[in-house]
Protein backbone atom coordinates (compact mmCIF):
# COMPACT_ATOMS: atom_id res chain seq x y z
CA UNK A 1 0.00 0.00 0.00
CA UNK A 2 1.01 3.44 -0.68
CA UNK A 3 -0.39 6.89 -0.19
CA UNK A 4 -1.60 9.15 -3.03
CA UNK A 5 1.53 11.94 -3.11
CA UNK A 6 3.63 8.50 -4.08
CA UNK A 7 0.99 7.42 -6.94
CA UNK A 8 1.77 10.91 -7.95
CA UNK A 9 5.66 11.32 -7.81
CA UNK A 10 5.64 7.33 -9.20
CA UNK A 11 3.82 9.06 -12.16
CA UNK A 12 5.65 11.79 -12.95
CA UNK A 13 8.61 10.22 -12.35
CA UNK A 14 7.63 7.51 -14.33
CA UNK A 15 8.48 4.78 -11.68
CA UNK A 16 6.76 1.85 -9.92
CA UNK A 17 4.41 2.89 -7.62
CA UNK A 18 5.21 -0.54 -5.39
CA UNK A 19 8.39 -0.33 -5.59
CA UNK A 20 8.83 3.85 -4.70
CA UNK A 21 6.45 3.18 -1.97
CA UNK A 22 8.85 0.32 -0.46
CA UNK A 23 11.96 2.42 -1.27
CA UNK A 24 10.57 5.59 0.21
CA UNK A 25 9.64 3.18 3.44
CA UNK A 26 13.34 1.87 3.54
CA UNK A 27 14.71 5.83 3.74
CA UNK A 28 11.91 6.74 6.58
CA UNK A 29 13.17 3.49 8.33
CA UNK A 30 16.85 5.16 8.42
CA UNK A 31 18.22 2.58 6.15
CA UNK A 32 20.94 3.41 3.35
CA UNK A 33 20.41 2.96 -0.01
CA UNK A 34 23.37 0.79 -0.79
CA UNK A 35 24.87 0.87 -4.88
CA UNK A 36 22.92 -2.73 -5.89
CA UNK A 37 19.39 -1.74 -4.64
CA UNK A 38 16.26 -0.49 -6.62
CA UNK A 39 16.21 3.23 -6.39
CA UNK A 40 14.79 5.63 -8.59
CA UNK A 41 16.29 7.25 -11.65
CA UNK A 42 15.95 10.72 -10.35
CA UNK A 43 17.70 10.07 -7.02
CA UNK A 44 20.68 8.14 -9.20
CA UNK A 45 20.46 11.53 -11.35
CA UNK A 46 20.33 13.82 -7.81
CA UNK A 47 22.75 12.29 -6.52
CA UNK A 48 25.83 12.29 -9.17
CA UNK A 49 24.59 15.90 -9.76
CA UNK A 50 25.94 17.16 -6.64
CA UNK A 51 28.55 14.33 -5.18
CA UNK A 52 30.10 15.10 -8.60
CA UNK A 53 29.61 18.82 -7.55
CA UNK A 54 31.03 18.29 -4.55
CA UNK A 55 34.54 16.35 -5.79
CA UNK A 56 34.98 19.08 -8.43
CA UNK A 57 34.51 21.81 -5.65
CA UNK A 58 37.56 19.81 -3.35
CA UNK A 59 39.74 19.82 -6.46
CA UNK A 60 39.29 23.11 -7.29
CA UNK A 61 39.93 23.94 -3.40
CA UNK A 62 43.53 23.09 -3.60
CA UNK A 63 43.87 25.80 -5.91
CA UNK A 64 43.44 29.39 -3.64
CA UNK A 65 45.27 27.75 -0.44
CA UNK A 66 47.62 25.65 -2.54
CA UNK A 67 49.01 29.40 -3.95
CA UNK A 68 50.29 30.10 -0.43
CA UNK A 69 52.36 26.65 0.26
CA UNK A 70 54.91 28.88 -0.98
CA UNK A 71 54.80 31.73 0.81
CA UNK A 72 53.91 30.22 4.86
CA UNK A 73 55.08 32.45 7.21
CA UNK A 74 56.78 29.36 9.31
CA UNK A 75 57.63 25.81 8.93
CA UNK A 76 54.94 25.09 11.17
CA UNK A 77 51.81 26.91 8.94
CA UNK A 78 53.68 25.68 5.68
CA UNK A 79 53.19 21.68 6.91
CA UNK A 80 49.49 23.05 8.21
CA UNK A 81 48.90 24.32 4.87
CA UNK A 82 50.57 21.11 2.76
CA UNK A 83 48.19 18.86 4.76
CA UNK A 84 44.77 20.66 4.15
CA UNK A 85 45.55 20.75 0.67
CA UNK A 86 46.57 17.75 0.02
CA UNK A 87 43.20 16.70 1.94
CA UNK A 88 41.21 18.17 -0.44
CA UNK A 89 42.65 16.07 -2.59
CA UNK A 90 42.09 12.82 -1.47
CA UNK A 91 38.32 14.53 -0.45
CA UNK A 92 38.02 14.81 -3.94
CA UNK A 93 39.05 11.09 -4.26
CA UNK A 94 36.56 9.55 -1.71
CA UNK A 95 33.73 11.99 -3.28
CA UNK A 96 34.60 10.63 -7.33
CA UNK A 97 34.47 7.14 -5.84
CA UNK A 98 30.94 7.92 -3.98
CA UNK A 99 29.67 9.26 -7.36
CA UNK A 100 31.17 5.89 -9.31
CA UNK A 101 28.69 3.62 -7.60
CA UNK A 102 25.82 5.30 -9.23
CA UNK A 103 27.35 4.27 -12.46
CA UNK A 104 29.13 8.01 -13.04
CA UNK A 105 32.71 7.38 -14.69
CA UNK A 106 35.53 9.06 -13.25
CA UNK A 107 36.79 10.03 -16.48
CA UNK A 108 33.25 11.46 -17.38
CA UNK A 109 33.33 13.79 -14.29
CA UNK A 110 36.78 15.06 -14.97
CA UNK A 111 36.23 15.95 -18.31
CA UNK A 112 33.26 17.81 -17.36
CA UNK A 113 35.21 19.47 -15.24
CA UNK A 114 38.30 20.04 -17.66
CA UNK A 115 35.54 21.03 -20.56
CA UNK A 116 34.22 23.53 -18.32
CA UNK A 117 30.57 22.12 -18.20
CA UNK A 118 30.67 21.47 -14.40
CA UNK A 119 29.83 23.01 -11.24
CA UNK A 120 31.21 23.48 -8.08
CA UNK A 121 31.24 25.62 -5.32
CA UNK A 122 31.20 29.61 -5.80
CA UNK A 123 33.43 30.47 -3.06
CA UNK A 124 36.60 29.53 -4.75
CA UNK A 125 36.03 31.76 -7.60
CA UNK A 126 37.78 34.55 -4.99
CA UNK A 127 41.45 35.19 -4.85
CA UNK A 128 43.31 34.72 -1.70
CA UNK A 129 45.27 38.00 -1.92
CA UNK A 130 46.92 38.18 1.50
CA UNK A 131 48.39 35.68 4.11
CA UNK A 132 45.11 35.86 6.27
CA UNK A 133 42.55 34.47 3.21
CA UNK A 134 43.81 31.21 4.48
CA UNK A 135 42.87 31.19 8.09
CA UNK A 136 39.50 32.95 6.55
CA UNK A 137 38.95 29.73 4.70
CA UNK A 138 39.81 27.35 7.44
CA UNK A 139 37.37 29.02 9.88
CA UNK A 140 34.87 30.53 7.41
CA UNK A 141 34.54 28.62 4.38
CA UNK A 142 35.66 25.09 6.30
CA UNK A 143 33.15 25.70 8.82
CA UNK A 144 30.39 26.72 6.58
CA UNK A 145 31.21 23.24 4.37
CA UNK A 146 31.49 21.02 7.47
CA UNK A 147 27.84 22.24 8.71
CA UNK A 148 26.68 21.23 5.19
CA UNK A 149 28.34 17.78 5.65
CA UNK A 150 27.68 16.90 8.45
CA UNK A 151 24.03 16.83 7.51
CA UNK A 152 24.92 15.09 4.65
CA UNK A 153 26.95 12.78 6.64
CA UNK A 154 23.52 11.31 7.96
CA UNK A 155 22.28 11.15 3.87
CA UNK A 156 20.22 8.01 2.71
CA UNK A 157 23.06 7.03 -0.07
CA UNK A 158 25.50 4.74 1.89
CA UNK A 159 28.51 5.46 0.31
CA UNK A 160 27.95 9.01 0.13
CA UNK A 161 27.39 9.43 3.89
CA UNK A 162 30.57 7.16 4.58
CA UNK A 163 32.58 9.22 2.64
CA UNK A 164 31.25 12.16 4.61
CA UNK A 165 31.82 10.84 7.77
CA UNK A 166 34.99 10.57 7.25
CA UNK A 167 35.49 14.16 5.33
CA UNK A 168 34.42 15.81 8.06
CA UNK A 169 37.08 14.45 10.40
CA UNK A 170 39.89 15.44 8.87
CA UNK A 171 37.90 19.03 8.05
CA UNK A 172 37.68 19.83 11.60
CA UNK A 173 41.33 20.45 11.24
CA UNK A 174 40.96 22.82 8.75
CA UNK A 175 38.55 24.84 10.49
CA UNK A 176 40.49 24.46 13.83
CA UNK A 177 43.73 26.03 12.04
CA UNK A 178 41.95 28.65 10.84
CA UNK A 179 40.14 29.62 13.65
CA UNK A 180 43.40 29.57 15.44
CA UNK A 181 45.02 31.49 13.04
CA UNK A 182 42.45 34.31 13.08
CA UNK A 183 41.87 34.42 16.72
CA UNK A 184 46.05 35.09 17.02
CA UNK A 185 46.51 37.48 14.37
CA UNK A 186 43.12 39.41 15.81
CA UNK A 187 45.46 39.63 19.28
CA UNK A 188 48.89 40.32 17.36
CA UNK A 189 50.37 43.79 15.53
CA UNK A 190 48.56 46.61 13.93
CA UNK A 191 49.57 45.28 11.01
CA UNK A 192 47.96 41.24 11.43
CA UNK A 193 44.73 43.00 13.00
CA UNK A 194 44.35 44.82 10.19
CA UNK A 195 45.44 41.85 7.46
CA UNK A 196 42.40 39.89 9.48
CA UNK A 197 39.92 42.37 9.15
CA UNK A 198 40.54 42.43 5.52
CA UNK A 199 39.95 39.30 5.13
CA UNK A 200 37.05 38.72 7.36
CA UNK A 201 35.28 41.72 5.31
CA UNK A 202 35.96 40.23 1.95
CA UNK A 203 35.55 36.46 2.80
CA UNK A 204 32.06 37.12 4.86
CA UNK A 205 29.74 37.28 2.04
CA UNK A 206 30.86 35.16 -0.32
CA UNK A 207 30.80 32.37 2.54
CA UNK A 208 27.01 33.11 3.50
CA UNK A 209 26.42 32.15 -0.63
CA UNK A 210 27.98 29.15 -0.03
CA UNK A 211 24.86 27.62 1.19
CA UNK A 212 22.88 28.12 -1.69
CA UNK A 213 19.52 29.77 -2.94
CA UNK A 214 17.03 30.70 0.11
CA UNK A 215 14.69 27.64 0.26
CA UNK A 216 12.19 29.40 -2.06
CA UNK A 217 14.84 30.00 -5.09
CA UNK A 218 15.52 26.38 -4.09
CA UNK A 219 14.55 24.11 -7.18
CA UNK A 220 16.09 20.94 -5.95
CA UNK A 221 15.08 20.93 -2.19
CA UNK A 222 11.83 19.19 -2.33
CA UNK A 223 12.94 15.89 -3.85
CA UNK A 224 16.41 15.84 -1.90
CA UNK A 225 14.89 16.45 1.66
CA UNK A 226 11.78 13.72 0.52
CA UNK A 227 14.65 11.35 0.14
CA UNK A 228 16.62 12.30 2.51
CA UNK A 229 19.89 12.91 0.65
CA UNK A 230 19.52 16.34 2.13
CA UNK A 231 17.64 16.66 5.61
CA UNK A 232 18.55 20.39 6.19
CA UNK A 233 17.14 23.33 4.33
CA UNK A 234 19.47 25.91 3.37
CA UNK A 235 18.50 28.65 5.39
CA UNK A 236 18.20 26.56 7.99
CA UNK A 237 22.36 25.61 7.52
CA UNK A 238 23.26 29.85 6.94
CA UNK A 239 21.27 30.77 9.88
CA UNK A 240 23.29 28.40 12.45
CA UNK A 241 26.42 29.33 10.95
CA UNK A 242 26.08 32.80 10.89
CA UNK A 243 24.65 32.30 14.54
CA UNK A 244 27.36 30.27 15.37
CA UNK A 245 29.93 32.60 13.85
CA UNK A 246 28.96 36.42 14.57
CA UNK A 247 30.14 36.29 18.67
CA UNK A 248 32.93 35.15 18.17
CA UNK A 249 34.00 36.91 15.39
CA UNK A 250 33.09 39.77 17.40
CA UNK A 251 35.10 38.60 20.53
CA UNK A 252 37.89 39.04 18.13
CA UNK A 253 37.43 42.36 17.81
CA UNK A 254 36.21 41.99 13.87
CA UNK A 255 33.51 44.29 12.47
CA UNK A 256 31.59 42.08 9.97
CA UNK A 257 30.88 44.18 6.78
CA UNK A 258 27.39 44.43 7.23
CA UNK A 259 25.41 47.80 8.67
CA UNK A 260 22.46 45.82 9.16
CA UNK A 261 23.19 42.84 11.51
CA UNK A 262 21.23 42.49 14.66
CA UNK A 263 20.70 40.13 16.57
CA UNK A 264 16.86 39.23 16.66
CA UNK A 265 15.66 38.54 20.80
CA UNK A 266 12.44 37.60 19.57
CA UNK A 267 14.09 34.09 17.76
CA UNK A 268 17.52 34.19 18.90
CA UNK A 269 18.99 34.59 15.89
CA UNK A 270 21.83 36.83 14.47
CA UNK A 271 19.62 38.36 11.56
CA UNK A 272 22.36 39.32 8.21
CA UNK A 273 21.16 42.34 5.47
CA UNK A 274 19.63 41.21 2.36
CA UNK A 275 22.56 38.58 0.67
CA UNK A 276 23.75 39.92 -3.12
CA UNK A 277 22.18 37.15 -5.14
CA UNK A 278 23.19 38.75 -8.35
CA UNK A 279 26.63 38.38 -7.51
CA UNK A 280 26.37 34.61 -6.47
CA UNK A 281 24.72 33.62 -9.76
CA UNK A 282 26.96 35.45 -12.31
CA UNK A 283 29.97 33.78 -10.16
CA UNK A 284 28.33 30.81 -10.64
CA UNK A 285 27.53 31.28 -13.92
CA UNK A 286 31.62 31.84 -14.61
CA UNK A 287 32.31 35.45 -14.12
CA UNK A 288 33.68 35.34 -10.69
CA UNK A 289 36.61 37.10 -9.88
CA UNK A 290 39.24 33.91 -10.64
CA UNK A 291 37.24 31.50 -12.72
CA UNK A 292 38.96 31.73 -16.09
CA UNK A 293 42.01 31.46 -13.42
CA UNK A 294 41.03 28.64 -12.04
CA UNK A 295 40.20 26.39 -14.79
CA UNK A 296 43.19 27.53 -16.51
CA UNK A 297 44.89 26.12 -13.37
CA UNK A 298 43.11 23.19 -13.16
CA UNK A 299 43.48 22.11 -17.15
CA UNK A 300 47.69 23.14 -16.79
CA UNK A 301 48.30 20.60 -13.96
CA UNK A 302 46.17 17.85 -15.75
CA UNK A 303 48.19 18.51 -18.87
CA UNK A 304 51.24 18.37 -16.85
CA UNK A 305 50.53 15.35 -15.19
CA UNK A 306 50.42 13.67 -18.61
CA UNK A 307 53.97 12.36 -18.14
CA UNK A 308 53.17 10.78 -14.57
CA UNK A 309 50.11 8.63 -16.35
CA UNK A 310 52.16 7.67 -19.64
CA UNK A 311 54.65 6.73 -17.16
CA UNK A 312 52.37 4.29 -14.55
CA UNK A 313 50.62 2.93 -17.84
CA UNK A 314 54.21 2.47 -19.69
CA UNK A 315 55.61 0.56 -16.36
CA UNK A 316 52.42 -1.60 -16.41
CA UNK A 317 52.80 -2.67 -19.50
CA UNK A 318 56.41 -3.57 -18.92
CA UNK A 319 55.58 -5.90 -15.96
CA UNK A 320 52.79 -7.48 -17.74
CA UNK A 321 55.03 -8.30 -20.80
CA UNK A 322 57.63 -9.71 -18.21
CA UNK A 323 54.49 -11.99 -16.56
CA UNK A 324 53.40 -13.31 -20.11
CA UNK B 1 34.81 5.92 -24.74
CA UNK B 2 35.65 4.49 -21.61
CA UNK B 3 39.85 4.55 -21.93
CA UNK B 4 40.16 5.51 -17.67
CA UNK B 5 42.29 2.75 -16.01
CA UNK B 6 40.58 0.27 -14.05
CA UNK B 7 39.18 0.58 -10.42
CA UNK B 8 40.85 -0.97 -7.35
CA UNK B 9 38.94 -1.39 -4.31
CA UNK B 10 41.15 -0.22 -1.35
CA UNK B 11 40.62 -1.99 2.24
CA UNK B 12 42.31 -1.12 5.31
CA UNK B 13 43.36 -2.10 9.03
CA UNK B 14 43.82 0.75 11.30
CA UNK B 15 45.44 -1.21 13.93
CA UNK B 16 46.38 -5.24 15.01
CA UNK B 17 43.45 -5.50 16.60
CA UNK B 18 40.93 -4.12 13.93
CA UNK B 19 39.97 -6.00 10.92
CA UNK B 20 40.11 -5.06 7.42
CA UNK B 21 37.74 -2.60 6.64
CA UNK B 22 36.88 -1.08 2.61
CA UNK B 23 37.45 2.45 2.37
CA UNK B 24 37.18 3.68 -1.43
CA UNK B 25 38.39 3.08 -4.60
CA UNK B 26 41.46 4.05 -6.52
CA UNK B 27 42.00 3.78 -10.49
CA UNK B 28 44.82 2.37 -11.79
CA UNK B 29 47.17 0.63 -14.53
CA UNK B 30 48.13 -2.19 -12.26
CA UNK B 31 47.83 -3.50 -8.76
CA UNK B 32 51.32 -2.30 -7.37
CA UNK B 33 50.28 1.12 -8.14
CA UNK B 34 47.18 1.15 -7.22
CA UNK B 35 48.39 0.02 -3.73
CA UNK B 36 50.76 3.05 -4.02
CA UNK B 37 47.42 5.29 -5.03
CA UNK B 38 45.85 3.81 -2.20
CA UNK B 39 48.36 4.51 0.29
CA UNK B 40 48.88 8.54 -0.96
CA UNK B 41 45.06 8.77 -0.94
CA UNK B 42 44.36 6.54 2.21
CA UNK B 43 47.24 7.01 4.68
CA UNK B 44 47.26 10.83 4.85
CA UNK B 45 46.20 10.30 8.78
CA UNK B 46 48.25 7.86 11.17
CA UNK B 47 45.85 4.61 11.10
CA UNK B 48 46.71 1.69 8.91
CA UNK B 49 48.81 -1.09 9.45
CA UNK B 50 47.82 -3.07 6.06
CA UNK B 51 46.34 -2.13 2.55
CA UNK B 52 45.00 -4.31 0.42
CA UNK B 53 43.52 -3.89 -3.03
CA UNK B 54 41.61 -6.01 -5.57
CA UNK B 55 40.12 -5.01 -8.58
CA UNK B 56 36.42 -3.56 -8.05
CA UNK B 57 35.19 -5.45 -11.02
CA UNK B 58 36.11 -9.27 -9.04
CA UNK B 59 34.15 -8.21 -6.18
CA UNK B 60 30.76 -9.53 -5.81
CA UNK B 61 27.96 -8.02 -3.77
CA UNK B 62 24.66 -8.97 -2.34
CA UNK B 63 22.45 -6.30 -0.41
CA UNK B 64 19.30 -8.19 1.64
CA UNK B 65 17.26 -6.54 -1.22
CA UNK B 66 19.27 -8.83 -4.20
CA UNK B 67 19.52 -12.21 -1.77
CA UNK B 68 15.87 -12.25 -1.36
CA UNK B 69 15.78 -11.57 -5.39
CA UNK B 70 18.35 -14.23 -5.93
CA UNK B 71 17.98 -17.41 -7.59
CA UNK B 72 19.01 -20.90 -5.54
CA UNK B 73 22.28 -20.95 -6.60
CA UNK B 74 24.15 -24.70 -7.40
CA UNK B 75 26.46 -25.94 -4.41
CA UNK B 76 29.07 -27.54 -6.82
CA UNK B 77 31.81 -29.08 -5.16
CA UNK B 78 34.58 -28.73 -8.13
CA UNK B 79 37.05 -26.61 -8.04
CA UNK B 80 37.07 -24.89 -4.92
CA UNK B 81 39.14 -21.52 -4.27
CA UNK B 82 39.15 -19.66 -1.37
CA UNK B 83 37.35 -16.19 -0.92
CA UNK B 84 37.60 -13.27 1.34
CA UNK B 85 34.31 -12.88 3.02
CA UNK B 86 32.97 -8.86 3.73
CA UNK B 87 29.89 -7.91 5.35
CA UNK B 88 28.34 -4.69 6.61
CA UNK B 89 26.82 -4.76 9.74
CA UNK B 90 25.33 -1.13 10.91
CA UNK B 91 23.35 1.90 8.15
CA UNK B 92 26.39 3.56 8.60
CA UNK B 93 28.97 1.14 8.12
CA UNK B 94 31.64 0.44 5.66
CA UNK B 95 31.87 -3.34 4.88
CA UNK B 96 34.65 -5.32 7.32
CA UNK B 97 36.47 -8.80 7.07
CA UNK B 98 34.35 -11.63 8.37
CA UNK B 99 36.29 -14.56 7.11
CA UNK B 100 36.84 -16.87 4.67
CA UNK B 101 35.03 -19.64 2.61
CA UNK B 102 35.61 -22.16 0.01
CA UNK B 103 33.52 -22.05 -3.06
CA UNK B 104 33.47 -22.70 -7.19
CA UNK B 105 31.51 -19.38 -7.58
CA UNK B 106 31.21 -15.72 -5.98
CA UNK B 107 27.05 -16.90 -5.19
CA UNK B 108 28.42 -20.44 -4.14
CA UNK B 109 30.79 -17.85 -1.60
CA UNK B 110 27.55 -15.88 -0.51
CA UNK B 111 25.61 -19.11 0.21
CA UNK B 112 28.50 -20.70 2.05
CA UNK B 113 29.14 -17.69 4.36
CA UNK B 114 25.69 -17.36 4.77
CA UNK B 115 26.09 -20.97 6.30
CA UNK B 116 29.69 -20.59 7.84
CA UNK B 117 29.10 -17.15 9.86
CA UNK B 118 25.49 -18.16 10.98
CA UNK B 119 25.38 -15.93 13.67
CA UNK B 120 26.71 -12.90 11.65
CA UNK B 121 23.68 -11.27 9.84
CA UNK B 122 25.12 -8.56 7.65
CA UNK B 123 22.94 -6.38 5.59
CA UNK B 124 25.14 -6.29 2.53
CA UNK B 125 28.01 -9.22 2.00
CA UNK B 126 31.16 -9.08 -0.39
CA UNK B 127 33.10 -11.71 -1.85
CA UNK B 128 36.27 -12.15 -3.42
CA UNK B 129 38.74 -14.68 -4.37
CA UNK B 130 41.36 -14.51 -2.06
CA UNK B 131 43.87 -14.81 -5.05
CA UNK B 132 42.98 -11.46 -6.59
CA UNK B 133 44.40 -9.48 -3.69
CA UNK B 134 47.39 -7.49 -3.12
CA UNK B 135 48.80 -6.86 -0.45
CA UNK B 136 51.28 -4.72 1.16
CA UNK B 137 54.62 -6.33 2.17
CA UNK B 138 55.16 -6.28 5.98
CA UNK B 139 58.29 -5.47 5.84
CA UNK B 140 57.46 -2.12 3.86
CA UNK B 141 54.58 -1.28 6.12
CA UNK B 142 57.02 1.10 8.28
CA UNK B 143 58.05 3.03 5.65
CA UNK B 144 54.07 3.12 3.79
CA UNK B 145 52.72 3.90 7.06
CA UNK B 146 54.80 5.77 10.10
CA UNK B 147 55.65 8.62 7.93
CA UNK B 148 51.69 9.90 8.91
CA UNK B 149 51.93 8.85 12.20
CA UNK B 150 53.88 11.87 13.29
CA UNK B 151 52.13 14.38 12.07
CA UNK B 152 50.27 15.71 14.92
CA UNK B 153 49.39 19.09 13.23
CA UNK B 154 46.29 16.63 11.27
CA UNK B 155 44.81 16.36 14.05
CA UNK B 156 42.12 18.90 14.89
CA UNK B 157 42.95 18.56 19.32
CA UNK B 158 45.86 20.68 18.61
CA UNK B 159 44.04 23.63 18.00
CA UNK B 160 42.86 24.61 21.26
CA UNK B 161 40.12 26.96 20.05
CA UNK B 162 37.53 26.68 22.34
CA UNK B 163 39.91 27.64 25.31
CA UNK B 164 41.41 30.15 23.09
CA UNK B 165 37.73 31.84 22.85
CA UNK B 166 37.21 31.65 26.29
CA UNK B 167 39.94 33.45 27.23
CA UNK B 168 39.32 36.09 24.50
CA UNK B 169 35.99 36.72 26.41
CA UNK B 170 37.48 36.58 29.74
CA UNK B 171 40.08 39.51 28.75
CA UNK B 172 37.07 41.50 26.99
CA UNK B 173 35.11 41.18 29.68
CA UNK B 174 37.60 42.03 32.33
CA UNK B 175 38.32 45.47 30.30
CA UNK B 176 34.73 46.21 30.49
CA UNK B 177 34.49 46.08 33.96
CA UNK B 178 37.86 48.36 34.77
CA UNK B 179 36.08 50.72 32.29
CA UNK B 180 33.40 51.56 34.25
CA UNK B 181 34.87 51.62 37.28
Amino acid sequence: MYGADVEQIAIQLNEDPQKLADFEARIARGEKIEPGDWMPAEYRRQLIRMISQHAHSEVVGMLPEGAWITRAPSLRRKLILLAKVQDEAGHGQYLYHAAETLGATREEMLDALLDGKAKYSSIFNYHTTSWADNGAIGWLVDGAAILNQTMLARCSYGPYSRAMVRICMEENFHRKQGQEMIILYSQGTPIQRAMVQDAITRWWWPTLMMFGPHDADSPNSGVLIRWGIKTRTNDELRQEFINQLVPDLQACGIVLPDPNLHYDEASGNWRTGPIDWDEFWSVLKGNGPANAERMAARRLAHADGAWVREAAAAYAAKNQQQVN
Amino acid sequence: MDTQWPRYMVFQQEGPDQPMVHNGTVHAPDAELAMLNARDVFVRRPEAVQLWVVLADVIFTQTQEELEKAEPVDQSTSQLVDYYVFGKFTQQAQCRHIGQVQASSPQVAVAAAIATFADKQPLWWWVFPASTVLKNESSESDPMFSAARYKTFKDQAEYPVITMMRELRAKANHKDTENTK
